[in-house]
């Protein structure tokens, strides 16, 4: 895993799972009920917004076990996004996104988001880098 | 010459290993406390979990539990009395009942069905977060592991064997009462009498701390246990033997001791 400062950037990793026993709008809505003081509908709705930003809402229910790779993956992205840390590092896409082509799909989903972190970043293996010139 | 050295060598590992664990829980348990006492860990959302883990900690079993209580106290009592009545100390009944089935039996009996139930799955939820890493997720969230995942737990875990327990003790007394009496109500005061006589403050102060560390038993020990497996899939099941066996001894220690210090 990469090592960088906690508090600066917010990290979409294949070694950060989402909470096994909880839905995506749940693992999202910890944030701001825990760190952030809301209470559970203010931090669900919360969730929930941004799920729908991401072109995602109808995966608020579902855990870990029942989601796609790319479900999956954008409810991490979502925790990962709600943190409102400057940098966001999105680390082995290529780990979480093994069955579509995932640069055109992070893309897209940086350009569905409109309240972007100040910096994103792919942490991918270097032999990847054709598939990302390819776009 | 050799077998003694491996001897020396396995009761070392051993003792080093029970010295690791025991040093394990001990933090673990003043992480606890120390979680405990800060004003910050109580805001809602921690009271909001607490309420959910007694919910599936004791409501949930609240009908298996009751009809299990009902069953074991009714045998306990009809042999109490009987035994008393052929013994010529039918007098003493009511005083073996309360003190055999409400203040040893029902406890410790409660503590157990805790620990096999939720205790068990503590332990298996901990040691498989621990597994996939979901807790090095939560601290990067700084979703503090200890306040949303394990304080509730124990929280939850006492409050459950304390709850349950006096449950049980009302609808036992209740059984008693009409084992004895039947339906009539000229025993009520020998019966109230004998009650307030063994109940004195010491006797309740001593059973609310005995349940409290059933509590602590059944939650701490298999989280603690879940926390020590390595990052190993296979380890899994090792880590709910270690973690049972560790309740189990906890809760014959703890019924032992108070005993000892109740009769003794």
């Amino acid at each position: 895993m990469a090592s960088l400062p906690e508090d600066r950037a917010a990290l979409v990793s294949p070694d950060l799972p989402l909470r096994a026993n909880l839905s995506a709008r749940e693992n999202i809505a910890l944030i701001p009920l825990y760190q952030k003081h809301f209470d559970a509908a203010e931090a669900s709705h919360q969730a929930q917004t941004l799920l729908e930003q991401l072109g995602f809402a109808s995966i608020g229910d579902k855990r870990d076990p029942d989601m796609n790779p790319s479900e999956r993956f954008v409810a991490k992205l979502a925790r990962a996004l709600i943190l409102k840390r400057p940098q966001l590092v999105i680390e082995r896409p290529g780990a979480m996104l093994y069955d579509i082509p995932y640069p055109a799909f992070l893309r897209e989903l940086a350009s569905r988001f409109e309240g972007a972190p100040e910096k994103w970043e792919v942490f991918d293996f270097d032999w990847n880098r054709p598939l990302y010139d390819r776009e | 010459m050799e077998f003694l050295l491996n001897f020396v060598e396995r009761t070392g590992a051993k003792a080093v290993g029970w010295w690791n664990a025991t040093f394990a829980v001990l933090a673990f348990l003043t992480e606890v406390l120390s979680t405990l006492v800060r004003p910050a860990t109580w805001n809602r959302a921690t009271l909001d979990t607490i309420v959910k883990q007694i919910y599936f900690t004791a409501v949930q079993i609240l009908h298996v539990y009751l009809v299990y209580v009902l069953a074991i106290s009714w045998v306990i009592i009809t042999i109490t009395l009987s035994t008393a009545r052929d013994v010529g100390l039918f007098d003493a009944a009511t005083e073996m009942i309360i003190r055999v089935l409400l203040l040893e039996l029902l406890p410790f009996l409660t503590a157990l069905l805790i620990a096999l139930r939720s205790g068990s799955a503590i332990n298996t939820e901990v040691a498989l977060m621990k597994v996939n890493n979901e807790l090095d997720a939560l601290s990067h969230c700084r979703v503090e592991p200890m306040q949303f995942e394990f304080l509730p737990r124990i929280a939850g875990g006492i409050a459950s064997v304390i709850g349950l327990t006096v449950l049980g003790s009302v609808l036992t007394l209740f059984l008693a009462y009409f084992s004895i009496y039947g339906l009539s109500t000229s025993g009520f005061d020998a019966f109230s009498n004998t009650i307030s006589t063994v109940f004195g403050i010491g006797v309740l102060m001593g059973l609310g701390v005995k349940c409290i560390f059933f509590g602590l038993a059944v939650t701490t020990l298999p989280m603690a246990a879940g926390l020590e497996t390595p990052k190993k899939l296979f380890m899994v099941p090792v880590s709910v033997l270690r973690g049972m066996m560790r309740v189990f001894l906890a809760l014959v220690l703890i019924e032992v001791l108070s005993l000892a210090l109740e009769y003794i």
